[in-house]
């Protein structure tokens, strides 16, 4: 009986479940606070545009959390794109727009894989250095103005054009994932290098197909952000650090559900639940400080219910 | 056996910095048989078998398989070339599928224009599991589902599927239970069978000799006799490991001294969920109490619950004095030592020298005024390496450059230093060689003389029926049985009260 119990407990479904119960306890305590002016179909539906946004960056740090690295250059990497991006929509319309928002995303990605793979050093120092430098760039490439998205291509800035990109990405994932090699070697690497090491897997390149695969995913992000604001300012002093850390909300929620054998689906439901508290605290008109308070604690609850270790593991 | 040859080592040689761990080794394993490869830890048996199977580059000398020259810098060039290795420690990786781990490394059958067929590997590989009777393993399912000794299973799977010309198998029985090493051996059976063949690395003397045709013995990395099984004792081997007689007082000898009164742990219904059920017994003064039965049967735990390290525990442990065991800092304070069978994750700190491993619980004992002196450390780590005949360069030599062997008398010497009374000792020889076995023994036999309790939890029958005063054999995480020690106990009345 507790055999079946541990394996309906360890099954695709239970973490659905879960997820599900989880979006529907915040929904719930958001609606009952504020009835009037939360969580309405229309409400809903511009949180999802919202929160597809970030999962897509989250999607794209999947790949290198789960081999146990870190990426502080995401928020700095959104706005350089984002900047050359629009540059170039300016110059060759849609195609200059995708085109420099995802080369250069790429191309960052391989700049951090290759300088991380060549210092050997942590994933944190060199991205922490590297964000300094991206932002200085994206000051430089802007020439120090706001640069604006021309109106006849914001395709990107609402539905179905943003859900559309957002699908698309969350395929690619799905795919790269479950069709290719590089999902069970980042899975493997993350669990033990040296074994992976071992098995032929070349470590470093994998790293850096990580890292490029990261930064892809985070240039389709630059073009969503850009389309959904319409401007982007380059900013230097580690402004963009904030820009970090949804996405990754997400990915921890991908890892705590990775279990399941279904990262993407909690990358994209983490993001929205992570979005319905944060506008749920703006229906009820709380102050920034309480809301940043409330959504880190209920983002611990989350994970520690649902990644924590065994009683008495050792959790780094 | 067939004539033909199939594997020549030539020359090899191996040195990690100033300690030559291979040195010179030659020798030749004939198609059809399983070769067993022994000696004491540090012989550089494992190290030979590595860089046989690419997971250390060769040094020098030259591998040959079947005519073939061997130039393999990882483990799946050695799979490619017909080397395969199952190891000690845990060979499968979290966070993959059975499949995927089946197939790590060799998943080009299942890509299709760099698409991989997630299907048809899964089918693959649950096809393969059931061919091997290990239908319970489900192929889809992610590999943390399973406990340690299915995950063996599927490296046993991993490492075999693809029918290796010489599967090397490395200390890994230690791992597995008897139905898991029936399991193995079955495999090596049907290995030689088919004209292939088997290193077989193993401490345990007894399965060497029923299981492998032939036996080469290694010694300090120098290669020194090939025999044939049938014309071998376990002293003429130990002989040949050791390069002399070992001892008659391998074990203890004493019989018929009764033990003392004075209890000095007293356990009382201790519970851990899912491991053990509603134990109590106690542990008397200048007593060794055994614990033994099957690798699950809920033994290994009883000494974490003892120490404090048992997590979601109930029930009491509780010391002569009243106090109450219910945390590690408690039970170190109040004289309680503690040895794990998982030696390298639970009892040392692979990454640190030999002096900070064993300064490690006296720091405040050595503390004046709160400040630590370097000298005082390392004299103290000095002095009880030196009683503990730890084989290294000096103290400031990092632990896991250091054999099995040695690595379990550092733990030891710790404890030894910090001076406790009742020490907890969880298969306190498991990957050990004769010659070290019989100075921990002759440690244990010491300790008791002074006074001091050894709770000792082992998977060895012979060991229990040799130092233990008393013998308490658990199944499914109950106490099934106590022996007194007694010459005329065989292991037969223990297995009984195990299985």
């Amino acid at each position: 009986m507790s055999k079946t119990i541990e394996k309906l407990k360890a099954s695709r479904y239970y973490g659905l479940i879960l997820l599900c119960a989880m979006l529907l306890f915040f929904y719930g305590i958001f609606k009952i606070l504020t009835p009037s002016n939360f969580g309405s179909l229309s409400n809903l539906y511009t949180y999802l545009q919202s929160s597809i946004i970030y999962s897509v960056g989250g999607c794209g740090l999947y790949f290198i959390v789960v081999m146990g690295l870190f990426d502080f250059a995401v928020g700095a990497n959104i706005v350089l794109s984002s900047i050359v991006g629009v540059i170039l929509a300016q110059k060759y319309g849609y195609a200059g727009f995708i085109v420099g928002c995802l080369g250069c995303g790429t191309l960052i990605g391989f700049l951090i894989g290759m300088l991380y793979n060549s210092l050997n050093v942590p994933s944190m120092i060199v991205t922490v250095g590297l964000m300094l430098i991206f932002e200085s760039i994206a000051v430089y490439v802007a020439g120090g103005v706001k640069q604006t998205l021309p109106e006849n291509l914001r395709f990107f800035s609402g539905a179905p054009g943003n859900i559309i990109l957002a699908g698309l990405a969350f395929l690619l994932m799905y795919f790269i994932l479950n069709y290719t090699k590089i999902g069970t070697y980042c899975n493997a690497i993350g669990s033990n290098e040296f074994v992976a090491k071992n098995m032929g897997i070349d470590v470093k390149k994998y790293k850096l197909i990580g890292f490029m695969l990261l930064h892809f995913f985070v240039g389709i992000m630059a073009i969503l952000t850009v389309s959904y604001g319409t401007t982007m300012t380059a900013l230097t002093g580690m402004s963009t650090m904030s820009r970090n850390f949804q996405p990754l909300m997400g990915t921890f929620f991908g890892v705590a559900f990775r279990k399941y054998k279904m990262p993407i689906i909690a990358i994209i439901v983490g993001e929205f639940i992570i979005t319905i508290i944060f506008n749920g605290f703006v229906a009820l008109g709380a102050p920034t400080t309480v809301q940043n308070i409330v959504t880190g604690g209920a983002l611990l609850a989350i994970v520690s219910l649902t990644a924590r270790g065994a009683k008495g593991s050792v959790v780094k | 056996m067939s004539d033909k040859v199939l594997l020549v080592a030539e020359h090899i040689d191996k040195r990690f910095g100033i300690t030559h761990a291979v040195n010179d080794v030659s020798l030749t394993i004939n198609a059809g048989e399983i070769r067993a490869l022994i000696g004491e830890n540090g012989s550089g048996k494992s190290t030979f078998s590595q860089m046989l199977c690419g997971i250390y580059t060769i040094g020098g000398g030259t591998f040959t398989l079947d005519g073939k020259e061997l130039h393999c810098r990882n483990q799946v060039e050695a799979n490619n070339e017909g080397v395969a290795i199952i190891v000690q420690e845990m060979g499968t990786l979290s966070g993959l599928t059975v499949a995927e781990n089946i197939f790590l490394g060799h998943e080009e059958p299942f890509m299709h224009m760099g698409v991989k067929d997630t299907r048809a590997m899964n089918k693959a590989a649950q096809r393969l599991l059931n061919e091997y009777g290990f239908e319970r393993v489900k192929a889809s399912d992610m590999i943390d589902l399973y406990n340690f000794e299915d995950r063996k299973l599927v490296e046993i799977v991993k490492a075999t599927y693809m029918k290796p010309k010489i599967l090397v198998v490395d200390e890994t029985t230690t791992a597995l239970s008897q139905n898991g090493r029936y399991e193995l051996y079955k495999i090596m059976d049907a290995i030689r069978a088919d004209g292939r063949s088997v290193i077989f690395i193993s401490h345990d003397l007894g399965e060497v000799l029923t299981h492998t045709d032939t036996i080469s013995v290694l010694r300090d990395g120098e290669y020194i006799a090939t025999v044939q099984t049938k014309d071998m004792t376990e002293d003429d081997l130990k002989r040949l490991m050791v390069g002399r007689e070992i001892g008659t007082a391998y074990y203890r000898t004493d019989y018929g001294e009764t033990i003392s009164g004075e209890v000095v742990v007293s356990v009382k219904n201790v519970n851990v969920p899912g491991e053990i059920h509603d134990v109590s017994f106690e542990l008397h003064r200048g007593e060794i109490l055994g614990f033994g039965g099957l690798s699950e049967c809920g033994m290994h735990e009883v000494g974490k619950a003892i120490f404090g390290a048992s997590w979601d525990r109930t029930g009491s442990v509780t010391l002569a004095d009243g106090t109450q065991i219910n945390d590690i800092p408690t039970a170190i304070k109040h004289s309680i030592a503690y040895a794990s069978k998982n030696r390298d994750v639970e009892s040392i700190i692979i990454n640190e020298s030999i002096r900070n491993n064993i300064v490690l619980p006296s720091l405040d004992d050595l503390a004046d005024h709160g400040l630590l002196n370097n000298k005082k450390l390392t004299a103290f780590a000095d002095k009880y390496a030196a009683e503990m005949q730890t084989k290294m360069q000096n103290v400031n030599q990092f632990v896991s450059d250091l054999s099995g062997g040695n690595k379990q008398k550092v733990v030891l010497a710790r404890w030894i230093g910090k001076g406790s009374d009742i020490l907890v000792l969880d298969s306190p020889t498991r990957g050990i060689d004769v010659k070290v076995k019989q100075a921990i023994y002759g440690l244990m036999a010491d300790l008791r003389k002074q006074g001091k309790s050894i709770i000792m939890i082992s998977e060895e029958i012979p060991e229990l029926l040799g130092m233990a005063d008393r013998i308490l054999v658990m199944k499914d995480g109950r106490i099934n049985g106590e022996f007194l020690r007694d010459p005329n106990l065989s292991e037969e009345d223990l297995i009984a009260k195990m299985v």
